[in-house]
């Protein structure tokens, strides 16, 4: 399946919009590792022609990205040996594994897998490589970057009506300094076929730079894919993820993002619904805490009918953290009979830590079902007394209130394991003791 | 066990107990009414540890313990026990984990170890068939969807999870049909124990003749201005408050 870019009559970058000072950051950006790295020429090319984000440009306007402008080496470390650290991220999890550490792919640390009608490798050791392509390019810059940067990444081909029998994790880890890590992931689903895919992504204290990851994934009719996203990166590291996800006809894709850690996170997650009777899930949760940023932009374009969405992103805000949403739904003239649904919940620990949610539904057919809601409130004093009132301590009543607060998002990782790590992870970044306490455990 | 002297409390600038003295002895059972805005529910909210009101003057000995010094967490593990007039939702948390979390907690403070999984379910079962609290509510989340009349029993049946040594019991019987209402009374007097304490306020007599009092007061403006057995109560209930504003205050 491929497409043609074609205008969107709702593209709000349609006029270039270009600050000098920055534009010229992201030239110099752009020579600076076209001198260290090889560089896609036909990408490079429309990369100079695009503005750099910044923040008077709508999609980029809570999202600072001067952190990006440093300077960046060829990273030392090149296995998870040399890291030092889990190939696995996931205790207990019993999946195939693809490991790129600093961007290059472990083949030591990986367990591809081995399955009829399915073909997994590193882009890099692919007949055809990498190539440009896939329509986030052709409007965002970093997404350019990454096009034209890009020499690694995974390329997965899920024959039809294969089902893998494990889960695939996909394991990013940075370590050290200055890492400017290019990703592109390839992912092709044949009709009917179903797999569980999991990224997870990690860095280590001293990690700094940039993890720009692009992931590409076409899912036949009738095709199932989960997506577990997983992002725990200790450092500094400055994280950007693209997806662009087309989805043919009665096709299932649930997309479940989780923000652990990050000093400063992007995500940028594009459904496109081509095919009729498409579903179309996509949830997430971010926990950020001190100075860190996180920001999730998404796109459900609604082109065909009979599709379903639903959409649910909740978020946390501590100590002096940011955190931004934005909540594209578009329902195009044809997409009749769609059902969306769009629900955004954002609780502020404390006066210094900000949210930007935005909700933007553009309805072009008329008989259609869509419905939002965004909050932004505090932790709930009437709950949290309560709780005290029965004696809970302070701390463990804000956990509890914190599960309740994101418990569907997490409900709704495909794979338990994954869950379980998760809350494990929040549990020692928060401080939480009596995390996941549910009877079923006792 | 719980001794009140001369306690002052105010909301921001408006000061809504003044002077308020009460002492309740082990097992005795004492029920304060008066008229709306005396100061009721801001008694049982100061002794529960409710931040939003300032203790300006007085003490609150409790069991030896300087009950304001305590936050409301300690003294719900000390033995304090608020029922709620207004019982609170709390989505996406289970009523059966936030017991657990309360049973912990107590046990925690008396250095003992967490319940374990299997004692704890037989102990709700035992303590919600005295309120018959059905199991299709205790797994549900608190308080959520239940009607006025579950969420009081739910109440006692929080109070009979956490066996207080001093329960204060606000308004229990607003919103109760008069079947909930012997539910809720039976549970309370089940507790009843020569070292367990109970503090009833109450608009109305209608519960006190179920949960029968040994001492009734009466809070007009922040103090007790009158004192008696339950008889009280049922003077109370017939001449309404206006004869203790004319005779006993002035």
């Amino acid at each position: 399946m491929s497409h043609t870019a074609e205008p969107i009559v709702m593209d709000l970058q349609r006029k270039p919009n270009v600050h000098a000072a920055t534009q010229a950051k992201g030239e110099a950006l752009v020579s600076a590792l076209a001198a260290q790295r090889v560089a896609s020429d036909s990408v490079a090319k429309h990369l100079t022609a695009l503005p750099v984000p910044h923040r008077r440009v709508e999609r980029w306007k809570h999202t600072p990205v001067s952190g990006f402008w440093t300077d960046y080496s060829e990273p030392v470390v090149q296995t998870i040996e040399a890291a030092g650290c889990e190939a696995c991220p996931v205790p207990g999890l019993h999946a195939y594994r693809i490991v790129f550490v600093n961007g290059k792919f472990d083949a030591e640390a990986s367990d591809l897998p081995v399955h009829g009608g399915v073909r997994c490798e590193p882009l890099s050791m692919t007949a055809s490589g990498v190539k440009a392509g896939g329509n986030l390019e052709s409007s965002d810059w970093f997404a350019a970057l990454n096009g034209t940067f890009a020499v690694e990444g995974m390329k997965l081909h899920v024959q039809r009506g294969v089902v893998l029998d494990r889960p695939l994790l996909v394991h990013h880890h940075t370590h050290g300094p200055n890492s400017a890590n290019f990703l592109r992931h390839e992912i092709e689903v044949e009709a009917n076929a179903q797999v569980q895919l999991i990224q997870w992504s990690t860095a280590n204290e001293s990690a700094s730079g940039m993890v720009n990851l692009l992931t590409n994934m076409d899912v036949a009719s009738g095709a199932i894919v989960a997506l577990d996203k997983v992002q725990d990166e200790a450092g500094a590291v400055h994280h950007l993820a693209f997806e662009q996800i087309n989805q043919a006809q009665s096709s299932q894709v649930r997309v479940h993002t989780g923000t652990i850690q990050g000093k400063w996170v992007r995500n940028d997650l594009n459904f496109r619904l081509d095919g009729q009777g498409c579903d179309a899930v996509l949830n997430g949760f971010f926990l950020p805490k001190d100075k860190e940023f996180v920001d999730n932009h998404t796109t459900v374009d609604h082109r065909a009918a009979h599709c379903t969405s639903s959409e649910q992103y909740q978020g946390i805000l501590y100590g002096s953290s940011s955190g931004v949403f934005n909540g594209k739904v578009f329902v195009r003239p044809d997409a009749q009979q769609t059902n969306a649904y769009q629900q955004n919940g954002n609780i502020l620990v404390t006066d210094k830590a900000t949210i930007n949610a935005k909700p933007e539904l553009e309805i072009y057919a008329d008989d259609v079902k869509c419905s939002h809601g965004c909050t932004i409130g505090q932790f709930d004093e009437e709950a949290l007394f309560y709780a005290r009132s029965r004696g809970i301590g302070e701390t463990e009543a804000k956990a509890m209130l914190v599960h309740a607060f994101i418990g569907d998002v997490l409900d709704g990782f495909a794979v338990q394991e994954v869950r379980m790590e998760v809350e494990h992870r929040l549990a020692t970044k928060h401080g939480w003791e009596t995390w996941n306490d549910t009877l079923e455990n006792a | 066990m719980v001794n009140i002297k001369e306690l002052q409390a105010s909301i921001g600038e408006t000061p809504i107990l003044k002077g308020l003295n009460l002492e309740i002895k082990p097992g005795e059972v004492h029920a304060i009414m008066g008229p709306n805005g005396s100061g009721k529910s801001t008694l049982a909210s100061v002794l529960a540890g409710r931040e939003d009101y300032d203790v300006t003057g007085g003490s609150v000995d409790f069991d030896g313990h300087d009950l304001m010094e305590m936050d409301a967490t300690e003294r719900a593990r000390s033995g304090l026990f608020l029922a709620f007039q207004y019982p609170v939702e709390i989505p996406g948390v289970s009523n059966i984990n936030f017991m657990r979390a309360a049973v912990n907690g107590k046990r925690e403070h008396e250095g003992l170890e967490p319940i374990k999984g299997k004692d704890f379910l037989k102990l709700v079962k035992e303590k919600a068939s005295l309120v018959e609290l059905d199991g299709r509510l205790r797994n549900r989340s608190v308080n959520e969807g239940f009607s006025g009349g579950e969420k009081k029993r739910n109440e006692i049946f929080q109070m009979a999870m956490l066996e207080p040594r001093f329960a204060v019991l606000d308004e229990t019987d607003s919103g109760l049909d008069i079947d909930a209402l012997r539910i809720v009374a039976n549970g309370v007097n089940a507790m009843r124990s020569p070292d367990r304490s109970f503090l009833v306020i109450t608009h109305y007599q209608r519960l006190l003749d179920y949960i029968v009092p040994d001492f009734v007061h009466v809070l007009v403006n922040g103090k007790i201005v009158l004192s008696g057995d339950k008889d009280l109560a049922l003077k109370l209930e017939e001449k309404g408050y206006d004869w203790i504003k004319e005779d006993v205050i002035a």
